[in-house]
C-alpha cells in the first residue's frame, strides 16, 4: 500500500473511534433521564442518536443526512403517538394540528401544556444538534475534555441530588473517558509532529499502553478504598422538601401526617407529627396494640396477597391462633377507649385476645389471615367507642423458640416467604453475612433484629427517602439512607428474614402509649390509664416459630420489644426469682426510656428541621462552590477573549511606554495562545515576521518596529500613537477571528 | 509572505549598490565587510582562490574613493616589507622611511597564512595599534585603515596558521563561498567586453567615510542588549565542546559590529537581532574547540547558533 494513503486511513480510524467515545459519553447524558424524569422508550431515543451520530461521522452530504434524519424523526414519532398511517392526509392533519397547538402554547408560555408529541420532537431535535455538537468537539475541533469535564459534572451532580444511582455509569464514563483522552491526544500528537508511524510502531505506542493501562487503572480504582460520603444523602430531604418537583412520581406528596393508615403500598417520605389521643387504655401493663399484618412486600411497600375473609366470631370470642398451647400466657383484661379523633373502626388488641365486647349487641368479624378485628353494628356511636378486652398474654420461653426447628407449615411458607423478583441481590447477601455464624433460627432473627442498632442506622421522621422508579425500599434504607422510622426498620427486617428462609410478617398498630393516670378507678394501682397519639402508631415484625406460632419482635432504633420472654430457668429457683426481679427492673426501664424517647421525639422534630436548614445551608454552599469552579472554569478558558476586550476598552491610546509595553506583552500572550509559539533565543523581530507569515501580513513587524524603537532604543516619544492602536487592535481582532 | 524591505543608509546603500555591480551574489559578504570597515574592524576572508576576495576589496575600495594596498604573503616576506624601510639618504645624510604597502587606506593582505609568523605578527600589530614601528621610529597609519586578510583554508599545505591572538583581531571572519551557476553565468556576461570595475566611479569621498565612522559610534546601545552580548559571549566560555572561549574584547567588537550594523540599517539604536545576525561571524574564529568536539566535527559557527538558540531575548524593560 502507499505510504500516502495510510495516514488518511489512521486518522479516519481514529476520528471513527473518538466520535464513538462521544456517542458512549453522550449515551451517559440519556441514561439517567429515565429514572429522575417520566421519559420512556429510552432505547428508541438511543437509537436515533445513535442513527445521527451514524451519519455524521459517514459524513455524507447534508441532501441526503438530513432528510434521513428527518424521516427518522418522524418515525419514531408516528410509532409513538400516531394513529393514524403515516403520510396519509389525516396523519398529515393531526401532525399540524398538534404543531399549530403546540406553538400556541408557546407563544402563551404554558409550557406545561405542551404535548408529549411535540416534547418528543423537540427532544429528537436536541439530540440531532447533540450529534452535530459532538462531532464537532470530538472530531473537527479534537477537544474532547470539555465533554468529558462536563459529563464527569452531569453525573456526579445527578448522583449526589437525584435518585439516580451513578455508581456503574461513573466507571464506564472513566474508561471511555480514559479512552478518549489517550487517543485525541495521540491523534494530536500525531496531528502536530505530521508523525508518519508505521503500523506497527503505532499499534505498540498508543493501543499496547491503552491496553495495559486501562484495566490496570480500572480495576485499581475498582478495588481501592474510597471515603464514605462526605455529608448524608440530599435525596430524601430534596424529595421531601420539593413536593411538586415532579421527579416522575406525579408529584405525589410525600409527606404524610403520622397515624394508622390503610394504604402502605408506597413506603416512605416524611411524616408530619400528630400528638392527638386516638384511644385510652386501662391495661395491666403496656403492651404494644395490633391491628393488622400484611405478607406482600412489593419492593416499595405492603400488600395483602389474599382478599379479605371476614368470619363473624359469636359473643365476640375471637378465634385468632396466633401461638400454640405450649405457650405460657397470664389471663389480663383491658378496656380501650376511642377518642372521636380515631379515624378507624378496627380494634386494636393485645397478643392473646380471646375475647371483645362492649355491653351492646356488635357483631365482631374477624379475617384469619391479617388478625384484623371489624366491627359491625346497628349503628356507630358518634363520640367514644369503647371495647373490654379479655387476652391470654403470651409470655415466650427462649428455650423454646432458641429448640424452634423443623418444617413450616406450606400455608405459611406460601404467604410469608413472599419477595419481589426486582430484590437487589445484595440484601440477601447482606442477610445471609451477618448471620452467617448463627446456629438456631432464633439467633438469626435476634441477630438481624439487632442488626440496626449496632450499625449506626438511626430514627428519623423527617428527610426520609421515597425509592425511586427502580429502587428497593428496603435496598435504599440498607445502603443508601440507613435513616428511617418504624416501616424502614420493620420491612427492612422482615424482608432479610424471608431472605433467610425464616418466615416473617409485618404488623401494624400502635406502641403503648404514656401512662396519663395511676390507679384511675382509685382501687386498685392495678391498672395504669395510657393514652395512645397518633405518634404512637407504629409497625413491628412477627416471625413465625413452629411449635410456637408468631412471635413479635423489635427491630426500630431506640424502640424495645415488650413482649414478654423468660428463660427456663433448670437449676436453682433462687436465681429465677432473681431474674424475674431483673426483668420486671428491665421491663420498668425500658418503659421509661420509651417515654422519654417520644418526648424525644417531638424535640427531634425541631432538631430535624434545625438540621436540615443546616443541610440546606450546605447544599447551598456546595451549589455555591461549584457555581464558581464552573465560572472559574470558564473565566480561565476566556481569560484571553475576556482581557481582549479589557484591554481594547482601556487603551484608546497609547500615551506612555507603559501602557505600549503591556499592551504588546498581552498581544504576545494572545498570539501565543492561539498557537503561534515564540521559541526561547527568538527575537521579537522574528516571531513578528513568523507572525505576519501566519496571517499573511506585515502588520506585526510595523507594530514591532515601534516597539523596538521603545524599548531598545529607550526613547519614550511615541509617535504615530493612532497608527500604533490600529496595528495593535487589528492584530487582537485577527488573533481572535 | 509580505516582508518589510530592508532598509540601508542612504550614503551606504550606494555603496552596496556599487560593489553589487562588480561583485555578483556576494551582498551578505559586502554588507558585512563594510560592517567591519565602519566599525573601524578588519576582515579575514578565508577561502580558496579565484572566487573574488581580490576583487572585492578593489571595488571596495574604488567605491569609497581610497587608496588601495595588496600584500602578497609569501613565506620569504619579512617584516619590512609589510611596514616599509628606513633607507639612508646619502646626500641628507639621513635615515628616511619608505613607507611598506601598509601604508595604505584599504589593504588586502593575501595568504596572509603562507607567511611566517613574525611577518604575520607586523601585520596585525600595526592593524590593532593603528601604527608601526620602524627602527624605534612610530608611524600612525593613516585613517581609514582596513584591512581584509585572506587565507587559505588552514588543511592546505605550506600554512602558518595564525596564532589565536592574532585571530582575535580581525572583527569578522567571512567565507566568501562559491557563486551559484546562474550567478557565475552572470558574472561570465558582466565580463565579457571589459571587467566591470573599469567603469565604476567612486560614490564617496574617504573623508564622508570618516564621518559615518564617527556616527557609528554615536549609535545607541541599551543595557538589555548590551547584556545579551555579555551572556552570550559568557556563554561560550561555560560550554562543554569549546576548550576557550571567547574573549572580553570578543566582546566589544560584537557590540562596534552591531552598533554598525544597525547604523547600516538607518537605526540610531541596536536590537537584538544585529547581535544575533553577527554573533557567528564575529565569535567564531575566536573560539577553540576541544579536540574531541573538532573529531566529532562540530563546528564553532553552529555553536554559536546553538547558544544564540538557548539564550534569552531581553524584550521587555524593567520598570521600576
Amino acid at each position: 500500500m502507499l505510504e500516502s494513503k495510510q495516514i488518511p486511513k489512521e486518522s479516519i480510524v481514529f476520528s471513527i473511534l473518538l466520535y464513538l467515545c462521544g456517542f458512549l459519553l453522550f449515551w451517559e447524558w440519556l441514561r439517567p433521564l429515565e429514572v429522575i424524569s417520566d421519559t420512556g422508550n429510552m432505547t428508541l431515543l438511543v437509537l436515533y442518536a445513535g442513527f445521527c451520530f451514524f451519519l455524521s461521522i459517514l459524513r455524507v452530504s447534508a441532501w441526503i443526512s438530513v432528510p434521513l434524519k428527518i424521516a427518522g424523526l418522524l418515525f419514531i414519532l408516528d410509532g409513538l403517538f400516531m394513529q393514524e398511517i403515516i403520510t396519509t392526509r389525516q396523519w398529515l392533519m393531526v401532525f399540524q394540528t398538534q404543531l399549530q397547538y403546540n406553538t400556541e402554547m408557546i407563544m402563551e408560555q404554558q409550557w406545561t401544556h405542551l404535548t408529549p408529541f411535540f416534547r418528543s420532537l423537540l427532544f429528537l431535535i436536541l439530540l440531532w444538534l447533540m450529534s452535530y455538537l459532538v462531532h464537532y468537539w470530538f472530531v473537527i475541533a479534537r477537544r474532547v475534555f470539555l465533554f468529558i469535564l462536563l459529563t464527569f459534572i452531569y453525573i456526579t451532580v445527578l448522583d449526589t441530588f437525584t435518585a439516580y444511582q451513578a455508581d456503574e455509569a461513573i466507571v464506564r464514563t472513566f474508561i471511555v473517558s480514559m479512552f478518549t483522552l489517550a487517543l485525541s491526544n495521540f491523534s494530536m500528537q500525531m496531528d502536530k509532529e505530521s508523525l508518519k508511524p508505521a503500523y506497527g510502531n503505532w499499534f505498540v505506542s498508543t493501543v499496547i499502553p491503552i491496553i495495559i493501562i486501562l484495566p490496570l487503572v480500572t480495576i485499581l480504582g475498582y478495588f481501592a478504598p474510597k471515603a464514605e460520603p462526605q455529608w448524608p444523602d440530599p435525596v430524601p430531604f430534596i424529595t421531601s422538601t420539593a413536593d411538586y418537583a415532579g421527579f416522575g412520581e406525579g408529584g405525589s406528596s410525600t409527606t404524610q401526617k403520622v397515624g394508622y393508615g390503610e394504604d402502605d403500598s408506597n413506603l416512605g417520605g416524611s411524616f408530619i407529627q400528630d400528638n392527638t389521643t386516638v384511644f385510652e387504655v386501662e391495661a395491666s401493663q403496656s403492651h404494644y396494640w395490633r391491628i393488622e399484618s400484611k405478607d406482600r412486600y412489593t419492593g416499595k411497600g405492603w400488600e395483602r396477597s389474599t382478599e379479605l375473609a371476614y368470619q363473624t366470631q359469636p359473643n365476640g370470642n375471637i378465634d385468632l391462633d396466633m401461638h400454640t398451647e405450649q405457650v405460657d400466657t397470664i389471663q389480663q383484661y383491658a378496656s380501650v377507649h376511642y377518642t372521636s379523633d380515631a379515624n378507624f373502626s378496627k380494634v386494636v388488641y393485645p397478643y392473646g385476645i380471646n375475647n371483645v365486647s362492649n355491653g351492646t349487641h356488635l357483631n365482631y368479624l374477624l379475617d384469619q389471615e391479617t388478625g384484623i378485628i371489624e366491627v359491625e353494628g346497628p349503628e356507630q356511636q358518634e363520640g367514644s367507642v369503647y371495647f373490654d378486652l379479655t387476652y391470654q398474654y403470651p409470655s415466650f420461653s427462649l428455650n423454646q423458640l432458641e429448640a424452634a426447628g423443623g418444617d413450616y407449615p406450606a400455608p405459611i411458607e406460601d404467604l410469608y416467604l413472599q419477595l419481589p423478583n426486582s430484590l437487589p441481590d445484595r440484601v440477601v447477601d447482606l442477610a445471609e453475612e451477618i448471620t452467617a455464624e448463627d446456629q438456631t433460627r432464633y439467633d438469626k432473627v435476634k441477630t438481624v433484629e439487632s442488626y440496626f442498632d449496632h450499625n449506626g442506622f438511626t430514627y428519623q421522621s423527617e428527610d426520609i427517602a421515597v425509592p425511586g422508579r427502580r429502587e428497593d425500599y428496603v435496598d435504599q434504607f440498607l445502603f443508601d439512607t440507613q435513616v428511617g422510622y418504624c416501616d424502614n426498620f420493620s420491612t427492612s427486617m422482615v424482608v432479610m428474614l424471608r431472605s433467610l428462609d425464616i418466615p416473617a410478617r409485618w404488623v401494624k398498630g400502635f406502641t403503648g402509649g404514656q401512662i396519663v393516670n395511676n390507679n384511675p378507678n382509685g382501687v386498685s394501682s392495678y391498672y395504669n390509664t395510657y393514652q395512645v397519639t397518633n405518634n404512637n402508631a407504629h409497625s413491628w415484625v412477627e416471625v413465625y416459630f413452629p411449635g410456637v406460632g408468631w412471635v413479635p419482635f423489635e427491630p426500630t432504633v431506640g424502640f424495645s420489644n415488650n413482649a414478654d420472654f423468660y428463660q427456663e430457668a433448670d437449676a436453682d429457683p433462687d436465681s429465677n426469682d432473681e431474674q424475674d426481679a431483673e426483668e420486671e427492673v428491665n421491663a420498668e426501664e425500658e418503659e421509661e426510656s420509651e417515654q422519654e424517647h417520644q418526648e424525644d421525639e417531638q424535640a427531634l422534630g425541631s432538631e430535624a428541621s434545625q438540621d436540615g436548614a443546616a443541610l440546606w445551608n450546605g447544599y447551598l454552599l456546595v451549589g455555591l462552590t461549584l457555581g464558581l469552579v464552573i465560572i472559574a472554569v470558564v473565566l480561565f478558558f476566556a481569560r484571553y477573549r475576556l482581557l481582549t476586550l479589557l484591554f481594547i476598552k482601556r487603551y484608546k491610546h497609547f500615551n506612555d511606554e507603559r501602557s505600549l509595553d503591556k499592551a504588546y506583552h498581552f498581544l504576545l500572550r494572545v498570539l501565543q495562545h492561539k498557537g503561534i509559539k515564540r521559541k526561547q533565543g527568538q527575537t521579537i523581530r522574528e516571531y513578528a515576521r513568523q507572525v505576519d507569515a501566519f496571517f499573511d501580513s506585515n502588520q506585526m513587524t510595523q507594530l514591532t518596529g515601534y516597539y523596538e524603537r521603545m524599548i531598545y532604543r529607550s526613547d519614550a516619544t511615541l509617535h504615530d500613537h493612532e497608527k500604533i492602536l490600529e496595528l495593535w487592535k487589528n492584530l487582537l481582532r485577527r488573533a481572535w477571528s | 509572505m509580505m516582508q518589510n524591505p530592508v532598509s540601508y543608509h542612504s550614503q551606504i546603500s550606494k555603496v552596496l549598490d556599487n560593489i553589487n555591480k562588480v561583485i555578483i551574489g556576494k551582498e551578505e559578504v559586502t554588507t558585512l565587510s563594510i560592517v567591519a570597515l565602519l566599525a573601524e574592524g578588519h576582515v579575514l576572508l578565508e577561502d580558496v582562490p579565484g572566487v573574488g576576495k581580490t576583487m572585492l576589496v578593489r571595488t571596495l575600495a574604488k567605491s569609497l574613493d581610497c587608496e588601495f594596498k595588496r600584500i602578497q604573503f609569501t613565506p620569504d616576506l619579512l617584516p619590512s616589507d609589510v611596514t616599509g624601510v628606513s633607507i639612508y639618504n646619502p646626500k641628507e645624510q639621513v635615515f628616511e622611511f619608505r613607507n611598506g604597502p601598509i601604508m595604505g587606506d584599504i589593504v588586502l593582505a593575501d595568504e596572509v597564512n603562507r607567511t611566517s609568523p613574525k611577518t604575520q605578527s607586523s601585520l596585525l600589530e600595526a592593524m590593532e595599534e593603528g601604527s608601526v614601528t620602524v627602527d624605534g621610529q612610530t608611524v600612525d597609519l593613516q585613517k581609514p585603515f582596513f584591512v581584509m586578510a585572506t587565507q587559505n583554508p588552514i588543511e592546505y599545505e605550506g600554512t602558518y596558521p595564525l596564532p589565536e591572538a592574532q585571530l582575535d583581531r580581525f572583527l569578522i571572519k567571512l567565507k566568501m563561498g562559491y557563486p551559484s551557476e546562474e550567478q557565475e553565468l552572470q558574472m561570465l556576461e558582466a565580463t565579457a567586453k571589459k571587467h566591470p570595475i573599469e567603469s565604476i566611479e567612486a560614490v564617496m569621498h574617504k573623508d564622508e567615510l570618516l564621518q559615518l565612522q564617527e556616527q557609528v559610534g554615536e549609535v545607541f546601545i541599551d543595557k538589555m542588549v548590551q547584556n545579551y552580548i555579555v551572556q552570550l559571549v559568557k556563554g561560550t566560555r561555560n560550554h562543554k565542546a569549546i576548550y576557550l572561549g571567547a574573549s572580553p574584547r570578543a566582546s566589544i567588537a560584537l557590540m562596534k559590529a552591531a552598533k554598525a550594523y544597525a547604523f547600516i540599517h538607518d537605526r540610531d539604536y541596536v536590537i537584538p537581532d544585529d547581535v544575533k545576525y553577527l554573533a557567528p561571524y564575529v565569535l567564531s574564529h575566536r573560539i577553540i574547540l576541544k579536540p574531541e568536539a573538532k573529531f566529532e566535527g562540530i563546528d564553532t559557527t553552529s555553536l554559536v547558533s546553538e547558544l544564540l538558540a538557548k539564550l534569552t531575548v531581553p524584550m521587555r524593560k524593567e520598570y521600576s
